[in-house]
Formats: C-alpha cells, sequence, structure tokens
C-alpha cells in the first residue's frame, strides 16, 4: 500500500518538477539563441584590483575568447585573470548541465528581471551553484553569483555594450569572497602557524574594442603556461 | 688611505680571496641553468594558490624573481665565503709571524686595525656587487625581464612590483645586503683579533651565525619572543623589506641602525682587543 503510494505521489510530483525546469529555462532560453551566432571574441580589457591581499597596479591584457569554452588571456606584462566570473561566456548555461529553479521574479522601475538557482548536474571546476539575475526585457544577466562547495563566492555585475549587434560586457565588477585556502607546505606544527584570515575584496575588468567572430582555432586557445620567455 | 690600499692589495693577491667569487659564480650558475631547465615546476608551486582562481600569464620567472629567489639564501652561504677574508685579517698576521714586523712600523695600531677593518668591510662589499652583478646579468640573458611577483609562501597573499620600479629596488636591497654583510665580516673580524690562526674566527663567526639563525627560525613561542633581538632576524628584514609593497621604511632605518651599532660595537672591540694584544710572549 505503501509503495503504491509512493509511487502515485512520484508520478504526480516528477512531471511537476519537469515543468519548473522547463519553465525556468525559458529565461535562459532567449540568451542562447541571442548569442547563438557569437562564435568567439577578442577585447582589450583594464583590470584594477582592490583586494587586501593582492597588492597589483592596474593591468591591461587582450583576451580572446572562442565557443564554447576556450579562453586565452595575453598580456605583455605578467597578469592575474580571474577564471570565474571575469570574462563573459554565454556558452556557459547549457540546459543540460544544471537543473534550473526559479527564485524569484521583479518588475522595479519598468524593468522586468527574474532570479535563476542553477545547480550543476554533475560535479565540475568545484562549482556548488549559480545565481543569475536576468534582465528579462534585454535578455542579459546583469549579475552572476557562482558559489562554490569550499565556501568561496563570487558576484559580478555586469554592464553591458553592444558591439557588432551584440551585448557584451563593458564593465565587470567582481566581488570575491574565499572563506579559506590551499596552504599546503605549511607545517602545522609550526606554533606561529594561524590558519589564514579569508580574502575577500573586489576586481574590475572594463571591456574595448571587442573584435567578433575573426575565426580562431582551437589551437590558439592551447594552454600557455605562465613563466618563461615572452 | 695608503694603509688601506696596501691592506686591500694584499688581501686580493691572496688567491684564497678569490675561491669566495668562484663559489659564488658557481652557485648563481648552477641555480639559475637549474631554474632555467624546471622553471613552469617552480612557478606553478609558488603559484598553486592562485591558478584556481587565475589565469596567469606573462613572464612570471623573471631575472628579478630568480635574483629574489637567489638573494634568499644570502644569510647562508655569503656569511661563509666573508669569514674567509675577514676572519683571516689579523689572524693571518699572526699565523704567518708578521704581526710583530708590522706592529713595530710607525703607523698606530689604531690606524692598522682600522685600514685592516676597512679592507674587509671592502672585500665584502665587492662579494655582494659580484654576487648581484652576475645574478642580474645572467638573469637577464636567460629569463629577461619583468614584473616582480612577491608571494609568501602558503599564503594567499602577493604583491607585483612593475617592471619599472624592480632595478631600483634591487639595486637598493643589495645594497642592504652589503650593510647586513658587514656584520658579519665585523663579527669574524673581531674573532680574527682574539685568535692566532685563521680556523677559529671562521668557524666560530658561522656558529654565531648559524645559532641565530636556527634560534630565529625554530617555530617556538619563547624563540619567537627573542627573534626581534637576533641581528640576523635585522641582517634579512633589511634587504627583504625593499621588496615589499609598501616598502616598510620605518622597519629598514630600524634594522639599518641596529646593524650599525653592531658593527660599531664590534669594530671598538675588536680596536680594544687588538691594542691591548700582547706581542712579546
Amino acid at each position: 500500500m505503501k509503495n503504491i503510494f509512493l509511487c502515485l505521489t512520484l508520478a504526480i510530483l516528477l512531471p511537476l518538477l519537469c515543468e519548473a525546469q522547463e519553465d525556468a529555462f525559458r529565461y535562459l532560453e532567449p540568451i542562447e539563441k541571442k548569442y547563438a551566432g557569437l562564435k568567439d571574441y577578442t577585447a582589450d580589457v583594464k583590470i584594477h584590483f582592490d583586494m587586501e591581499t593582492f597588492k597589483a597596479p592596474d593591468m591591461e591584457a587582450k583576451i580572446y575568447y572562442k565557443f564554447p569554452d576556450k579562453v586565452k588571456v595575453e598580456s605583455k606584462r605578467v597578469i592575474f585573470f580571474p577564471k570565474e566570473g571575469g570574462h563573459f561566456n554565454p556558452a556557459l548555461f547549457k540546459e543540460k548541465d544544471y537543473e534550473i529553479k526559479l527564485l524569484k521574479a521583479l518588475s522595479d522601475a519598468g524593468k522586468n528581471t527574474v532570479r535563476l538557482r542553477l545547480t550543476p548536474k554533475t560535479m565540475k571546476r568545484n562549482l556548488k551553484r549559480l545565481i543569475l539575475t536576468i534582465d528579462t526585457d534585454r535578455n542579459i544577466i546583469p549579475e552572476m553569483e557562482v558559489i562554490q562547495f569550499d565556501g568561496r563566492k563570487m558576484k559580478a555585475s555586469i554592464e553591458y555594450m553592444t558591439s557588432n549587434g551584440f551585448d557584451l560586457p563593458s564593465h565587470i565588477k567582481l566581488n570575491i569572497d574565499i572563506p579559506s585556502y590551499d596552504t599546503e607546505g605549511v607545517s602545522e606544527f609550526d606554533q606561529w602557524f594561524k590558519k589564514p584570515k579569508g580574502v575577500n575584496g573586489s576586481i574590475e575588468m572594463t571591456y574595448s574594442n571587442y573584435v567578433i567572430n575573426s575565426g580562431y582555432r582551437f589551437d590558439f586557445f592551447k594552454r600557455s603556461r605562465p613563466s618563461r620567455k615572452r | 688611505m695608503k694603509l688601506f690600499l696596501l691592506e686591500t692589495f694584499k688581501t686580493f693577491s691572496r688567491w684564497r680571496t678569490y675561491i669566495s667569487f668562484a663559489v659564488i659564480a658557481l652557485i648563481v650558475i648552477l641555480t639559475e641553468v637549474v631554474m632555467k631547465l624546471s622553471g613552469d615546476e617552480i612557478v606553478n608551486r609558488m603559484l598553486k594558490p592562485f591558478q584556481r582562481d587565475f589565469f596567469i600569464s606573462g613572464n612570471v620567472l623573471n631575472v628579478w624573481l630568480i635574483t629574489a629567489f637567489i638573494m634568499n639564501s644570502l644569510h647562508i652561504h655569503i656569511p661563509f665565503l666573508i669569514t674567509l677574508v675577514a676572519g683571516d685579517m689579523v689572524s693571518s698576521e699572526a699565523t704567518a709571524g708578521t704581526i710583530r714586523f708590522l706592529l713595530i712600523r710607525p703607523p698606530s695600531r689604531i690606524r692598522i686595525i682600522t685600514a685592516k677593518y676597512l679592507t674587509a668591510l671592502f672585500y665584502t662589499a665587492i662579494l655582494v656587487i659580484f654576487f648581484a652583478v652576475l645574478c642580474v646579468c645572467l638573469g637577464l640573458t636567460l629569463f629577461g625581464s619583468g614584473d616582480l611577483i612577491v608571494h609568501h609562501y602558503g599564503q594567499f597573499d602577493v604583491a607585483f612590483i612593475p617592471e619599472s620600479e624592480v632595478p631600483v629596488r634591487i639595486f637598493l636591497s643589495f645594497i642592504a645586503a652589503i650593510w647586513a654583510m658587514s656584520v658579519v665580516a665585523s663579527i669574524a673580524f673581531l674573532f680574527s683579533t682574539l685568535a692566532e690562526n685563521s680556523i677559529g674566527p671562521i668557524i666560530g663567526t658561522m656558529a654565531v651565525v648559524i645559532v641565530f639563525l636556527v634560534l630565529g627560525s625554530l617555530p617556538l613561542d619563547f624563540f619567537r619572543m627573542l627573534k626581534p633581538y637576533f641581528f640576523t632576524t635585522h641582517m634579512i628584514n633589511l634587504w627583504q623589506q625593499f621588496l615589499e609593497v609598501p616598502i616598510q621604511w620605518h622597519v629598514i632605518v630600524r634594522s639599518a641602525i641596529v646593524l650599525g651599532i653592531h658593527n660599531i660595537c664590534l669594530f671598538l672591540t675588536a680596536m680594544f682587543m687588538f691594542k691591548r694584544k700582547d706581542i712579546k710572549s
């Protein structure tokens, strides 16, 4: 009797759950379609760090992106560029990769936005979930929150400009909150050793001079290691 | 001045003086060649805390990083090389039996000891300058220039020193290194005035340096409390502070003064001992 009741409950709930997923994805679908023609881009980026433990001058670099997930950053000088939230990747939010849930739909000052929670179906890059704020009028993502399993949080606030018919970031402010980090090699025996305090701060990236669909080859994005000669 | 020139000529006429230069050349060349061959591994290890969160590109492993890396071993091998000569300045006269001839000449004992001390300091400076020139010249050839990334091991803490600023900072840190190493020369020189052979001052100086370095690095609260009073702490602090962001000038000034006081006290003690030296027996 119990089993029958359980089966009935599942039979009723499962389509509802699937529907909820489908319903939430309808906010991402227009974005996917909007950027379907974006195969690659390059842009100049200026980076400003505002982190206590990251004393760096403003940096300039060139970023290369190729659909679906190839990224390369080049600079004449040494450069640190944030992996999560630092660049725009429209192919990041595939329905097959996430369980998508609608958190909130807002309408404020004539702007319609929704907040979605994306939970990866498979463990990848230590990613626990993404919280996206979507401007449903322009089909852009003005805010993205990345939450990782170890408690790291990154929140990107993105401003857009139109370049070659595509809305692409002109400015990204990335707030970083790292509660702990790898301290491999530091002896626990050490009486002086104090658990490192968390790291937080922000990184601002200003994009300009977009060049779109230049047709970069995949081998151009072969991982280059930081070191050696320029 | 004439005495100083004579002492300098005497010092640089001995073949043992050049052992230090040869050793430094060997250390620097070997280190830089090995770093050239295994550079990726070193950079990856250094930047591991950041590689998860950042794309890192550019010439991280450049001459300035290599120079700073090699300079970190300054407080271990350079003192030994300095003692080889500074510890021999006065004691070699006793060993060779020339001290009586030296002291019956017209120049006063104070002038003689001052000339010898200045020679020891001059040798120290030349050795560190040789070390600096070799590090930088070979490093520039092998690795090229770039921004200096200063990273505190095991911490999510990094500071960039722009390429335009690094040469001046490296130059200042080598000047600071000369000042720091002059204390080792002073200790060796003091021991040299007390001994009749050169082995004692060399071993004695190294023992003092090593004991203080070891005590200063022991991870125990008791030694942590004492560490600010060790001359070795100021020796290391002094040059390393020029590679911090921002430069802690008050730490540099304090360390420079502490080391200066050490130098004066050690030299005055050496002078006192030398003046009282009995050459009749």
